[in-house]
């Protein structure tokens, strides 16, 4: 097995550490910034891994955009935020702790695992390659549906879901401008939605 | 030295407790007919304004937060199923989904035409009225259905928003299956009205217009606080109403600041008006117990609290050869009377039925049939696959008569903050309700399975709410003062001074959504209100 680089098992470590530590206010707060500094200062493995799980057809811009908005994502993510009403109860209920550690540590994982079995970082693998990574690294989830971002345990579950949640993957999959959850003009409602032509680039 | 806290007090004409929808109804039409004095108590803070709600509901759409900041008190978990935790200006309906059919004219006089139930002391016609004020007020888009299901006297203000191509569909399947559908009735502007804007159709009317298309309380309550016509006191509390020595009126109501809790707040009126709601209001009446009202204020038949109702639903969705695009509206849909109607001879059954476009079976997945993992492009040619043929989302508001049982209480076990029990909540059907409950529910599986036959399809999920919707009742309205807590107007039958209105003054909870109901009897006992109250007059330049 090649030897990591200081840095990555620094962090690493640093990052399970964190994650693993007792959850007080400030200590999961700096856990969360230094998952995002992770993310957005590295994010060749993240964007790799975009590659990998999203379908093709988005091409590489489009690719990069889904990676950038998770990353985005992640940034706007609050700890323990009130989440909306449910209807015919009283309990509240919130958001749970940041997510990114976990995923943070996933990347980093994926990446040892890469350079393990083929002495490269993930991004440099080819996408069989890398996607042999992934469906190893899935391989004991129960999996059907997409679950909600937050919830995903693992990263590529989560950019998978992050995506397949927008209006342009909607759009993407039936090929038309619906533009679900956006504002449209009400005159257009009665006609099916324009069609949109397929991204070839690639 | 004296030791005495000093007491705040607040004089009014009217006071108004609560302000949600029901109690802008009231406050804005004593505001245009009177001169009285208004002042309005909220316990809960301001609401988040129309600037910040775009900002707001992308954190909705994004991670699933409250688009209403804080709009709740801490320490309110309580037994039974309340209908919504939100405590602010506007209520419950900041959330609402805008959907505002009628009731129908059966809905009053079930006993008499059905055996069932009690009929309210007023009929569909006396009410009417009062439905196209409050259709006005909130600026109902709409359509009439069939005249013979759905009468009217005047058309909706505004025109029905138009149908998607989904519903469209959709509607050529119902009519298919025998079942004329329409566009159903909501308060969102088809076209600009009342100096809000046109729905463009984000399709997040519940729990957030990010545009002020669908009309709110907040509309309301920011024109009256512009021109002066009510005072609007967030964050108190109404503890309790006391009487004054006869017992015939309400003397003050006594409430809490929640920024200085240590100062005694009164709040002195002329005409007290509790319209906060199906839970909040019985509470308050309960919580008022004195002497000379020992089970609470205007509690004298032992009805408060009693007879809260609602309806339960049957829901299913229908695979359906049909190419629909899901997303394009997935909040408006269509609707039919077509089953409010209910056959003599045959066992009492009563429901709506709406039809709305659906993504349920259609979404992506990450494993196929066989259970194995897709990536990358197998699991969009999966999607594609599955979403050749479209989905809808049947569902049927029933009746549920309400028990006597069906109530109310205080639960000595669960206090606030100040030391006040909380409500708990529990639902009953009244027994003939009960005995039908089974070919209620039946009766409404097999439409939805003829529906689907009809349209080639094929129901794929079916289930039954055991939550009671749009909650009601607890002080509910008739002509004699021992079955009942108000009269049709909302006036307790024990204190000449001190109305109830809106949702607890429900005798039952009808087949369909009842806010605008609730608006429209809001609105006949503001109209009473106004003969204790000097008029208008004209207005100083």
């Amino acid at each position: 097995m090649p030897a990591l680089p200081r840095s990555f098992i620094d962090r690493r470590r640093f990052l399970t550490l964190l994650a693993a530590a007792v959850p007080t206010v400030a200590l999961v707060r700096r856990a969360h910034a230094a998952a995002l500094e992770h993310l957005e200062s590295d994010p060749g493995t993240l964007d790799a891994l975009a590659d990998a799980v999203l379908p093709s057809e988005l091409g590489r811009a489009g690719i990069a955009r889904v990676a950038a908005d998770f990353r985005a994502w992640g940034a706007g993510y609050r700890e323990n935020a009130e989440l909306v009403h449910g209807y015919g109860t009283s309990r509240l209920r919130f958001t749970g702790p940041t997510p990114l550690t976990r995923w943070t540590t996933q990347l980093d994982a994926l990446d040892a695992a890469a350079r393990s079995a083929h002495d490269r970082a993930f991004r440099d693998l080819s996408r069989d390659d890398r996607e042999s990574l992934v469906r190893a690294a899935l391989a004991k989830e129960r999996l059907d549906r997409m679950p909600a971002v937050g919830a995903a345990n693992h990263v590529a579950l989560a950019l998978l879901a992050h995506f397949y949640d927008s209006a342009d993957a909607a759009d993407l999959c039936y090929t038309a401008k619906i533009g679900k959850s956006t504002c449209r003009p009400l005159a257009a409602s009665p006609h099916a939605p324009e069609r949109k032509l397929r991204v070839l680039e690639r | 030295m004296n030791l005495a806290r000093r007491v705040r007090a607040v004089e009014s004409d009217v006071c108004i407790v609560g302000s949600g929808i029901t109690a802008a109804m009231v406050a804005a039409r004593l505001a245009r007919t009177t001169s009285a004095s208004i002042v309005v108590v909220e316990a809960g803070d301001d609401t988040v304004p129309l600037a910040q709600r775009p900002a707001a509901r992308d954190r909705f759409l994004r991670y699933g937060e409250n688009p209403w900041g804080v709009d709740h008190i801490d320490g309110y978990e309580i037994d039974g199923p309340l209908q919504s935790r939100s405590m602010q200006v506007g209520g419950l309906a900041m959330h609402w989904g805008g959907v505002t059919p009628r009731f129908s004219p059966e809905d009053f006089r079930q006993h008499t035409l059905y055996g069932v139930g009690t009929d309210w002391p007023i009929s569909y016609d006396d009410l009417e009225p009062f439905y196209e004020e409050a259709e006005r007020v909130l600026g109902v888009a709409g359509e009439q259905g069939p005249a013979e299901m759905d009468p009217r006297r005047a058309p909706f203000p505004l025109p029905a928003l138009p149908l998607t191509y989904n519903l469209e569909l959709l509607q050529q399947w119902a009519a298919k299956a025998g079942i004329a559908m329409w566009s159903q009735p909501s308060a969102k502007n088809s076209v600009p009205y009342d100096g809000r804007p046109q729905c463009c159709r984000n399709d997040t009317c519940t729990p957030i217009c990010p545009i002020g298309a669908k009309y709110s309380p907040d509309f309301t309550w920011n024109a009256l606080r512009r021109s002066n016509r009510v005072r609007l006191l967030p964050r108190t509390l109404v503890r309790h109403l006391a009487l004054d020595p006869s017992g015939k009126t309400v003397a003050l109501a006594v409430a809490l600041d929640r920024d200085h809790p240590d100062t005694p707040l009164e709040l002195h009126a002329k005409t007290f008006v509790v319209a906060a709601g199906y839970t909040w209001s019985s509470h308050l009446l309960l919580l008022s117990a004195q002497s000379g009202a020992p089970n609470g204020v205007a509690n004298r038949s032992g009805l408060v609290g009693k007879y809260l109702a609602g309806h339960r639903n049957v829901q299913a969705f229908v695979d359906l050869p049909i190419r629909l695009y899901p997303g394009m509206s997935d909040q408006h849909s269509l609707v039919t009377k077509q089953f409010m109607r209910h056959k003599a001879g045959s066992p009492f059954i009563r429901h709506d039925l709406r039809v709305w476009e659906s993504a349920s079976g259609k979404g992506p997945r990450l494993a196929d049939d066989s259970g194995g993992l897709m990536l990358g492009d197998a699991i969009l040619a999966d999607w594609r696959k599955r979403t050749q043929t479209g989905a809808a989302r049947v569902r049927a508001y029933y009746d549920v008569v309400p028990d006597r049982a069906s109530e109310l209480t205080l639960d000595p076990s669960r206090k606030n903050a100040w030391g006040d029990p909380l409500p708990r909540l529990a639902f009953r059907d009244a027994p003939e309700s009960a005995a039908l409950r089974g070919k209620t529910e039946d009766s409404v599986r097999a439409l939805f399975a003829d529906m689907a036959r009809v349209g080639n399809g094929k129901v794929t999920r079916t289930s039954v709410d055991g939550f009671q919707d749009h909650p009601s009742g607890g002080c509910r309205m008739g002509d004699d003062a021992s079955t009942s807590v108000v009269d049709s107007h909302g006036r307790t039958h024990d204190h000449e001074n001190l109305f109830v209105v809106g949702a607890p003054t429900s005798v039952s909870g009808g087949c369909a959504n009842a806010t605008l109901t609730f608006c429209a009897l809001s609105l006949r006992a503001a109209r009473e209100m106004e003969r204790g109250l000097p008029s208008a007059g004209p207005r100083k330049s």
